[in-house]
């Protein structure tokens, strides 16, 4: 199977901001104009997240999504502030071929998961996983980095599993934005862990990064950021430099 | 009749009809959406898209009294159905209990067993078995799946996808009716070109 080379945004609508352990935005640029961007590149798949809505409790902007998805035909995820089935649906119309959802589902309804992907089958509903390494174990967060669960990863995304979620995106709060490589045994250890696809985001700094992780952990997507945004490289490199490392990726 | 208009099933909140309606306008195709049962009226195709489950999809048709007239239209107009789309021609669904399906190809929705990750989610290469007009120029090209169950048949499969040494049905045809188990409307220029190629029939 290929490794699928998916561009993350996290959006604090319009723009498209980069934070640092999840702290610290910088604007990047236009959320729709970098998903345009990014597609044309070559992305496999766009994923997109509305990293303050849940934060502030405002309401998700349906039309900034819609923007975004108006030029993509690719797959789209989207998350961020998702609390309620009519949520899901909305996303669905906007443009989202997945929903993608944390806070609500780890803090306070994790019956959600059972309920959506009942309605709008597995494959579409994805369980963003924001991991804090504590001593001995790791932690679910919520709000971008800022708010504990209490809750260990690995039995969280077991249960998300058999509560009918369709893929884990896995991102690890100590090892966003700062482009020093991935965790990798955090990101083997969730892939071990479950039967569902596993995207795994945060830290991504230069090529070998990438390599690395798919050799260790061999996840079923590597979400990228930084790299992109900062025109570290194109998402064409990156994918002509894994073919180079015998990793096979979509043409 | 002439205009050749693509009527798009919009049944209750599972479709996503977005995505694949702005695909079908990029390769040149008009679109109405079909909201109710009278909409079928001045439509020469058909696309049924899908998102969900058989179950939910089944009943969301039932209750938005487009079932009948689907079954009816679908004789005299070409038809696309898509992912879910795809599984609900057949005779049965096996999603949250046993459902039944449109019965227009003899065929079960059943949950796929694979030695690797369920869902199956990625662009994978179709291999053509039977040709189609459908599939014309896209032998080789690579499309985007994003399922748990497949469609089981032995007699109208258009093209099988292989998924780790599992072998399954990845594009059916009878007739005027095709089925795809991928997402066209997500896999850039190859599924473009599928829905010229529709648009073409």
């Amino acid at each position: 199977m290929k490794t699928r080379i998916i561009a993350k945004l996290d959006v604090k609508p319009p723009y498209v901001v980069k934070p640092v352990h999840f702290e610290g935005l910088r604007k990047v640029g236009l959320s729709a104009e970098l998903a345009k961007k990014y597609y044309e590149q070559g992305a496999d798949e766009l994923i997109y997240i509305d990293i303050v809505s849940s934060l502030y409790q405002r309401e998700i902007l349906f039309e900034e999504i819609e923007r975004a998805a108006n030029e993509l035909f690719i797959p789209f995820g989207v998350g961020g502030g998702v609390k309620t089935i009519e949520d899901f649906s909305r996303l669905f119309h906007s443009g989202a071929d997945k929903v993608v959802i944390n806070t609500s589902a780890v803090q306070e309804n994790p019956d959600i998961i059972n309920e959506a992907a009942k309605i709008f089958g597995n494959q579409a509903v994805v369980v963003n996983v924001e991991a804090k390494k504590w001593d001995g174990w790791y932690e679910c967060y919520t709000d971008c980095g800022r708010i504990k669960s209490g809750r260990d990863v690995f039995e969280w995304v077991k249960e998300v599993e058999q509560r009918g979620a369709g893929e884990i995106f896995l991102q690890c709060v100590d090892a966003d934005g700062r482009q020093r490589g991935f965790d990798l045994r955090l990101a083997k250890k969730v892939v071990d862990s479950v039967n569902i696809p596993v995207v795994v985001a945060s830290g991504a700094g230069k090529l070998e990064d990438i390599k690395e992780l798919v050799e260790y952990a061999n996840p079923s997507g590597v979400a990228i950021a930084s790299l992109l945004h900062y025109d570290k490289c194109t998402i064409k490199e990156i994918k002509e430099y894994l073919r180079n490392n015998s990793i096979e990726v979509l043409k | 009749m002439s205009d050749n208009t693509i009527g798009l099933v919009n049944y209750g909140i599972t479709g996503n009809i977005h995505s694949i309606k702005k695909a079908v306008e990029k390769a040149g195709g008009k679109v109405k959406i079909i909201n109710k049962k009278e909409d079928f009226v001045d439509v020469s195709k058909i696309v049924i898209p899908g998102v969900g489950s058989f179950k939910d999809a089944m009943e969301e048709l039932r209750n938005d009294d487009l079932l009948d007239a689907l079954k009816e239209k679908i004789k005299t107009r070409p038809t696309l159905g898509i992912c879910l789309g795809m599984q609900i021609l057949s005779t049965l669904g096996f999603e949250y209990g046993k459902t039944e399906g449109l019965d227009v190809i003899k065929a079960e929705a059943k949950p796929m067993i694979v030695d690797g990750k369920v869902p199956h989610v990625g662009f994978n290469k179709i291999d053509v078995i039977k040709p189609n007009k459908l599939l014309d120029g896209l032998e080789n090209e690579e499309f985007y799946f994003m399922h748990s169950y497949e469609v089981v048949n032995y007699t109208d499969i258009a093209s099988l996808t292989d998924y780790n040494g599992h072998k399954f049905v990845s594009s059916i045809q009878k007739n005027n009716i095709y089925g795809v188990q991928f997402h066209p409307e997500k896999s850039r220029e190859a599924g473009i070109k599928l829905f010229k190629n529709f648009i073409e029939l």
